[in-house]
């Protein structure tokens, strides 16, 4: 299932993103701002991630009247998964920098 | 301008995610929801277009599995029941030819030595061929183009059952001379 994952270089971007603090949660739209991709673009990969289990999803607790946020952060296999991939040899920041991500 | 546009893209995404089934509407209330946090207003509707697109990429694919799912497992059911109606009918069929030989022996061994007891039918061979074969063959002919249009399955049968028949008569009257 996980192998069957594209890793696109937009793919990479999040993941790398998601290392910066493995367990700490991210939202949607900072993960957007972190890699410059459009919600368009992201959410296919955040769904994709968590449908093969890479990434967990929680809504988080809020004042009352105040709707939630969707919030995101890897599960232990997606954090494998994404060192193996992102953290090898810095490839994908040369990747990222290349399509004018924000963070370098 | 701007706080139209804002209330554009609300409206818009709202609008999408109303219509999302399942698992895409919970995406698309995350989606919805990040709108609030985009700063500015032509972000905020460049967001709400993406995150339609993403929800349409998301649920279109899993609502034409869903229906195709439900397409094939209806064909299935189908196939089944035209297959358990055709098996009915030619079986009706064999029993219908079965009876009909049964008759025309048992009127030649019983009917007719009561009907006709100087005549002595049972004994004669060309009353044999008649009543065991040629009546049985004309009835099946004439019940199979009868039925061919209507009930084609136990048409079918009815002429497997005259073939059958003929075949075994022809088989004996080589063997048996």
């Amino acid at each position: 299932m996980k192998r069957d994952l594209r890793l696109s270089p937009q793919t990479l971007m999040v993941l790398d993103t998601f290392l910066d603090a493995p367990r700490s949660w991210k939202y949607g739209y900072d993960i957007s701002r972190n890699t410059g991709l459009r919600s368009g673009t992201l959410y296919p990969i955040l769904m994709r991630l968590a449908e093969r289990k890479l990434l967990e999803t929680s809504w988080e607790s809020s004042e009352p009247g105040v709707p939630p946020r969707h919030l995101y952060r890897l599960t232990s296999d997606g954090m494998k998964f994404a060192r193996e991939h992102v953290v090898r040899t810095g490839k994908e920041r040369i990747v990222r920098v290349a399509l004018g991500g924000v963070k370098s | 301008l701007s706080s139209q546009l804002r209330k554009l893209a609300s409206k818009l995404l709202q609008a999408v995610v109303r219509r999302t089934p399942g698992d895409s509407q919970c995406w698309g209330n995350a989606m919805l929801r990040e709108l609030d946090f985009v700063e500015t207003d032509w972000a905020a509707l460049w967001w709400a277009l993406g995150s339609a697109a993403a929800i349409f990429r998301h649920s279109i694919p899993r609502e034409v599995a869903a229906w195709v799912g439900k397409q094939s497992g209806w064909l299935k059911q189908e196939t089944l029941r035209s297959m358990a109606r055709k098996a009915t009918g030619l079986g009706t069929g064999v029993v219908i030819s079965i009876s009909v030989s049964m008759a025309c022996i048992f009127g030649l061994t019983h009917v007719s030595p009561f009907l006709f007891p100087e005549l002595h039918l049972a004994q004669m061979r060309w009353a044999q061929y008649m009543s065991v074969l040629w009546i049985p063959e004309t009835i099946f002919v004439m019940a199979a183009v009868a039925l061919w249009r209507r009930r084609r399955a136990m048409s079918v049968g009815i002429l497997v059952s005259a073939i059958t028949l003929m075949t075994h008569f022809m088989i004996y009257v080589s063997t048996h001379g």
